[in-house]
């Protein structure tokens, strides 16, 4: 395992620049998430550090070493692609030794049986190793991907949305293996995603994209309480953060250039003992938890309720906000 | 339908559940309807299919000539016997097999690499790949005619461009008249005509392999051996297959061609099965004995197609 770092990468398609003058190092024994959504140079990143795709400016640095002109190779990064890029006419088996076996690897025979079945047996894919590559489901294929590039020790291993096409179920089972896997290996990781919940519960930092710039780099905590601008706030949480018009709230003391409010939906409190200028509008019921949606004016707004609300649709209420976050005109955060 | 006994409650209920398609035709069931529609194709298939199969295998076993009235007689499988023991019969099977196996042989190989080549997407590849395609699309009879004309001793461009090579003579040999050298001749014009159509169906195999299992190979540090051998190359088998059973069927009962070029000279060197049986059939009018012949022939090419077939498929499910 290694340090990895891009140093003012920017990478153009045409007149587009898919990453422009992005700078990220992912330390060794890291797990760095990258989130954004289709389009903003997630894919991209990755494949810049894997050498897939060349550099049209800056450096990619693995352990130090400058391997921006190296084939990918050289680089010794494992990559686990969206599709399941299994080689299809070999065994599952033969698919996870398929890296070992390169003449520049020399792995003996019985070494790579060892590992095969190591990393088989955590992603329980062990009973399957006989079987074709193509006689699997989606979600074993995806498994045999991911293990594929567990059986090698590379500087780092990048994942591009490895289990956006699983079920949810084996999303959540294989989340947990793979961060338990990441942090047992010490294994230095790079991975793309766009569901919120995998970068919240894997990462040790995320970084967002936004059309090709890092907006934002920092613990899963610092994203989601401290977001450095509207578009970051809104990747993380469900129901999203409430963004609302400084108007609505005369009464809030605010700094002078803000012009949105943004509050997260735990922190939007409802005192149902007063009347408000707010009105209920439609209760979502979810089983563990209520989602309340109110209407202020033209906006609607929403909030969590617990069980024992008494509340209905039409009645009024007066609302509080807990630890309001500011955003000026551009969406970019004020602090008081 | 229903005109007079359209009522509103009727009306209502058959809004609410819409009433098989048999019911609006004139009481036809569905059935009926699948029939009518796939009758006329079926019809068409057995009289211009299976009947002139079927009366084939009658004719073969009779003594029948196309020419002569007379009477009809049933002679059992003395026909088949015959062929059995015809040495011109063997020899046409053996002209075949030459034609068949090293036609296919060099398309293969040949079709196959320029797929490859075509493949790497080079600047102007569209244009190369349409000037590698012209041969292909022009008819049988133009291709013999003109190749006749390259392969002429005295003018041909053929027998020029060999001897400015390597400097024999070019007159000192043809390519058409020669025992030697005939059976080799039809292999380059069909090499030259159909290799196009080997490469197109590669090529359609070489396009379907995702980029990314590619891309996998390169990081899992596959050199580009390796991954031409174990992705390229099985990936692209099915098609592979293919391309040879067309071609393998195609040039199984070859005709055209050859019987411009050669007409199955010099002696009987070019004359394949399909050149036979048209001189049994239609010059000397033994038209039981050409049946069986074409039926052996039918018999023999379905149950190599076959074979074949089943290989294919065991290929494709791995």
């Amino acid at each position: 395992m290694a340090e990895v770092a891009l140093i003012n990468a920017t990478k153009r398609f045409g007149d587009v620049a898919a990453i422009g003058d992005v700078s990220l190092t992912v330390a060794d024994g890291e797990f760095v998430v990258l989130l954004g959504p289709t389009g903003a140079g997630k894919t991209t990143t990755l494949r810049v550090i894997a050498g897939l795709e060349t550099l049209d400016e800056g450096a990619v640095r693995i352990g130090g070493r400058e391997v921006s002109k190296e084939a990918p190779a050289l680089r010794d990064v494992a990559f686990v692609f969206q599709q399941y890029s299994l080689y299809p006419h070999l065994s599952v088996y033969d698919n996870m030794a398929f890296p070992l076996r390169s003449p520049t690897r020399r792995v003996p025979e019985d070494e790579i049986r060892r590992s095969i079945t190591e990393i088989a047996r955590m992603l329980h894919i062990d009973h399957k190793l006989q079987n074709k590559a193509t006689r699997l489901s989606g979600g074993e294929m995806q498994r045999v991907a991911i293990g594929r590039a567990l059986v090698r020790h590379p500087s780092i291993y990048l994942m591009d949305e490895p289990l956006s096409s699983l079920d949810a179920k084996l999303r959540q089972e294989l989340r947990l293996e793979l961060k338990r896997i990441q942090r047992d290996l010490g294994a230095t990781m790079l991975y793309v995603t766009h569901d919120q919940v995998e970068a919240m519960t894997m990462a040790s930092r995320i970084g967002v994209l936004k059309q090709g710039k890092l907006v934002q780099l920092g613990t899963p905590r610092e994203i989601y309480e401290d977001p450095a601008e509207t578009y970051v706030a809104t990747r993380l949480g469900q129901p999203r953060i409430n963004l609302m018009p400084r108007r609505l709230f005369p009464s809030l003391p605010t700094p002078s250039s803000a012009e949105t409010i943004g509050v997260r939906t735990e922190h939007l409190k409802i005192d149902r003992h007063h009347q408000g200028a707010a009105r209920v509008a439609r209760i979502e019921h979810l089983g563990d938890q209520r989602y309340l949606h109110l209407s202020l004016e033209d906006h609607s707004i929403v909030t969590l309720a617990g069980h024992d609300t008494d509340l209905d649709v039409g009645d009024s209420v007066a609302l509080q906000l807990e630890r309001p976050l500011f955003f000026d005109r551009d969406g970019m955060r004020v602090r008081p | 339908m229903n005109e007079h006994s359209g009522t509103i409650s009727i009306a209502d209920k058959a809004a609410a559940t819409p009433r098989p398609v048999a019911v609006r035709v004139r009481g036809l069931s569905d059935k009926g309807i699948a029939w009518l529609f796939v009758g006329p194709t079926i019809v068409l298939l057995l009289a211009i299919n299976i009947f002139p199969l079927i009366w084939t295998i009658y004719l073969s076993f009779t003594n029948y000539a196309a020419n002569r009235s007379g009477e009809v007689k049933n002679v059992g499988t003395r026909n088949y016997e015959r062929i059995l023991n015809d040495a011109d019969i063997w020899a046409a099977m053996q002209a075949t097999a030459h034609f068949v196996i090293w036609t296919i042989a060099i398309e293969t190989v040949l079709g196959f690499a320029l797929a490859y080549l075509i493949d790497k997407k080079f600047r102007g590849h569209g244009f190369w790949t349409t000037l590698l395609l012209l041969p292909m699309m022009l008819s049988p009879a133009v291709v013999g005619n003109f190749w006749k004309f390259l392969y002429e001793p005295q003018i041909g461009l053929f027998n020029y461009a060999i001897s400015y090579l390597t400097g024999i003579d070019r007159t000192s040999f043809q390519m058409l008249g020669e025992v030697s050298l005939a059976p080799w001749a039809i292999v380059i014009v069909d090499v030259w005509m159909w290799t196009p159509y080997v490469m197109l169906i590669c090529l359609a195999g070489l396009r379907s392999i995702p980029d990314y299992i590619y891309e996998a190979a390169e990081v899992d540090r596959a050199s580009p051996w390796r991954q031409f051998v174990s992705i390229t190359l099985p990936m692209s088998m099915p098609f592979i297959m293919l391309a040879v059973l067309f071609r393998g069927i195609e040039n199984f009962k070859m005709f055209d061609l050859i019987n411009l070029l050669t007409s199955g000279g010099p002696g009987s060197t070019t004359e394949v099965a399909s050149i036979t049986l048209k001189r049994a059939a239609f010059e000397s009018w033994r038209t039981g004995y050409s049946s069986a012949f074409a039926i052996i022939l039918f018999v023999a090419v379905f149950g190599l197609a076959n074979i074949y077939v089943k290989a294919l498929n065991k290929v494709k499910q791995r």
